[in-house]
């Protein structure tokens, strides 16, 4: 199983190269295409992207010195035409440096990739929302060699479209950031603070009502106002546990840990560090934590051990315990 | 989600207008729309696995669309495994022709591959746009211009037949006319985001596996929704959480846009939803 790690730097990079990462991910978003499109969204991040072809060219040279590879992610939701055919430019360039794949959302853009790049270079991306085995079966049609599988699915449904279609790789994610709505069904901005910032973070105080008509009644509203108030600890959670570490550098948030050995057995090729936009600091603790545990997986330790280890890690056993934190809270109950 | 009793109300002229008042809450809206007799009957969700129709309730709904002289849809959301196992036992009672709404790549090859006599439309989760109502009309969303063109070749892939949308933020007299496939456009509301975990959808649920995905539901949906303000904010744009949708209500000027589209014959097709959100 491969261990991707997000970079946003040469210096990244080589960090991580010797935390143990061999399969890197990265954005390119050149000045000539926020000069042309007076936006960044080659990727949907503003920032975190390498800006010139010579960075791109060292960052593609370290992850190759150390037998590893490196993805481009040109993962908008979707693109204009004028904005595909640049982002071919973009997706051949990065190829010709001697990258090694492009991870890719919008499925109209692979339909046009296919006529340019070779067809087994393209990574699905999890903005794809492809979360089925129907999907990776069209996936593997289109001659893309992996799906990235949406936050949004269940670690037993992550098996299953592995078995279920064999041919082609299936990652899922593993650590860092949380999102609250599907990120492929998500038609939003991420504003400024001052403008509200995310929209699943922004304060909209719900009112609630009977779309009947009439008012709820008092219990009715009770319930959903307890409701609210676990869903602002989940969205806590969710949202990194407000991006805290522990004094090592290690994050808490969105985690699949405990979920490893089941992964690896059930046929998952690859497990996604999220994060292009953190602190180096925070990407190398990640790596490093997805490895230790990763490490025991491999070797045959039980399950019940390994998810102590995970959990014992930070630690975060009190986290665990809410589910919130969880990418895969179904394994709590194994 | 269209509770197809509801439906019978519309076919009768006289009444179109008052029904679609009480559905949608907007007396110019509703008069608009009272000018147009439905021709089809959406049934089921573009939004949540959960709310697929069983097999009686799709039967109720062909009975229900016949009754009015209706063509039924199927609408079907964003597909887990088990959600294209559930439309392999319900696809094989619709009659061929019928038209399946998809919202998920993996389930138009489904049913492409499986029930070919089907006709397939690509959902507005396909047809992706920017959709954020708090941003201003003209300025952020010029960089997030609408263009469906590079979908045509999955459309012509999946044999997909129709499109259907939501109202672009930027809309212009060009927005409707240099669209790829016969389309049809979501008023009042647009999907500005659409979670797998839903919110009020967890509240009968306790412990870890509160806001996860996958896990039963109560539907509470169907019954209790929010309007969601934000305190300090001049918002022009109505927004709604349903289930674990985000909605909007198109602005006056989006509307307008739709009405002339509609007079110069670029939409062929206007999908309302038929009870309050």
């Amino acid at each position: 199983m491969k261990i991707v790690a997000p970079i946003a730097s040469v210096e990244e990079a080589e960090a991580l190269v010797r935390a143990g990462a061999r399969e890197f991910y990265c954005g390119f978003v050149p000045d000539e295409w926020i000069g042309r499109f007076r936006a960044v969204n080659a990727n949907r991040r503003p920032s975190g992207n390498l800006r010139d072809h010579a960075e791109l060219r060292r960052a593609v040279d370290v992850a190759h010195r150390h037998g590893g590879s490196i993805s481009l992610v040109l993962n908008a939701q979707s693109y204009t035409d004028e904005q595909i055919a640049a982002t071919i430019t973009l997706a051949d360039t990065f190829l010709q440096i001697g990258g090694d794949s492009l991870i890719v959302s919008d499925l109209g853009l692979v339909g046009e990739l296919f006529q340019h790049v070779p067809l087994s270079r393209i990574h699905v991306s999890s903005v794809a929302t492809c979360r089925n085995s129907s999907a990776a079966r069209l996936c593997k049609e289109l001659g893309a060699s992996r799906m990235i599988l949406p936050r949004d699915v269940t670690v037993g449904e992550a098996c299953e479209i592995a078995a279920e279609v064999p041919g082609i790789e299936i990652e899922a994610f593993i650590l860092n950031d949380g999102c609250v709505f599907e990120e492929g069904a998500c038609a939003t901005l991420h504003l400024p603070q001052n403008l509200g910032g995310p929209i699943c973070l922004d304060n909209h105080p719900p009112h609630y009502r009977r779309r009947s008509g009439g008012k709820l009644d008092g219990p009715a509203l009770d319930r959903l106002r307890d409701n609210d108030e676990e869903y602002r600890k989940w969205l806590w959670y969710r949202f990194s546990c407000g991006f805290t570490t522990n004094a090592a550098g290690m994050p808490f948030g969105p985690c699949g840990l405990c979920a490893l050995p089941i992964l690896l057995r059930g046929g998952i090729a690859a497990v996604k560090i999220a994060g292009r936009e953190a602190p180096t600091a925070r990407k190398l603790a990640s790596v490093r934590m997805v490895k230790a545990v990763l490490d025991r997986a491999e070797a045959g330790e039980d399950d019940e051990h390994i998810m102590q280890f995970a959990q014992a890690l930070r630690p975060s056993e009190q986290h665990c315990r809410t589910g919130y934190m969880c990418y895969y809270p179904e394994v709590l109950g194994h | 989600m269209v509770n197809p009793m509801s439906l019978a109300k519309v076919g009768n002229p006289s009444t179109r207008h008052a029904y679609w008042q009480a559905a949608l809450g907007d007396t110019e809206l509703a008069s608009w729309l009272a000018n147009f007799t439905p021709t089809h009957l959406y049934v089921g969700s573009e939004f949540c696995e959960h709310l697929l129709p069983g097999l009686r309730a799709w039967e109720k709904a062909i009975a229900h669309a016949q009754a009015v002289h209706c063509r039924v849809c199927l609408l079907t959301p964003i597909a887990s495994p088990q959600l294209i196992r559930d439309l392999g036992e319900l696809l094989p009672s619709l009659p061929d022709g019928s038209e399946v709404i998809v919202n998920d790549w993996g389930a138009a090859h489904f049913v492409r591959e499986r029930f070919p006599a089907l006709h397939l439309i690509a959902g507005r989760l396909l047809c992706r746009m920017m959709k954020d109502p708090r941003l201003g009309q003209a300025s952020q969303a010029v960089t997030f211009r609408f263009d469906p063109r590079p979908l045509r070749a999955m459309f012509a892939r999946l044999s997909i037949r129709r499109m259907e949308i939501d109202v672009p933020l930027s809309t212009d007299a060009g927005t409707f006319s240099t669209l790829p496939l016969p389309t049809g456009v979501h008023v009042p509301f647009a999907c500005v985001a659409k979670g797998r975990m839903c919110r009020i959808g967890s509240s009968s649920i306790r412990g870890s596996e509160r806001f996860a995905v996958g896990r039963k539901c109560r539907k509470e949906c169907l019954k209790v929704s929010a309007q969601l303000e934000r305190p300090g904010f001049r918002d022009t744009r109505e927004v709604y959480q349903v289930g674990n949708s985000i909605i909007s209500k198109h602005s006056a000027t989006m509307l307008d846009a739709v009405r002339s589209a509609v007079e110069q014959g670029f939409i062929s097709r206007i999908v309302v939803p038929g009870e309050a959100i």
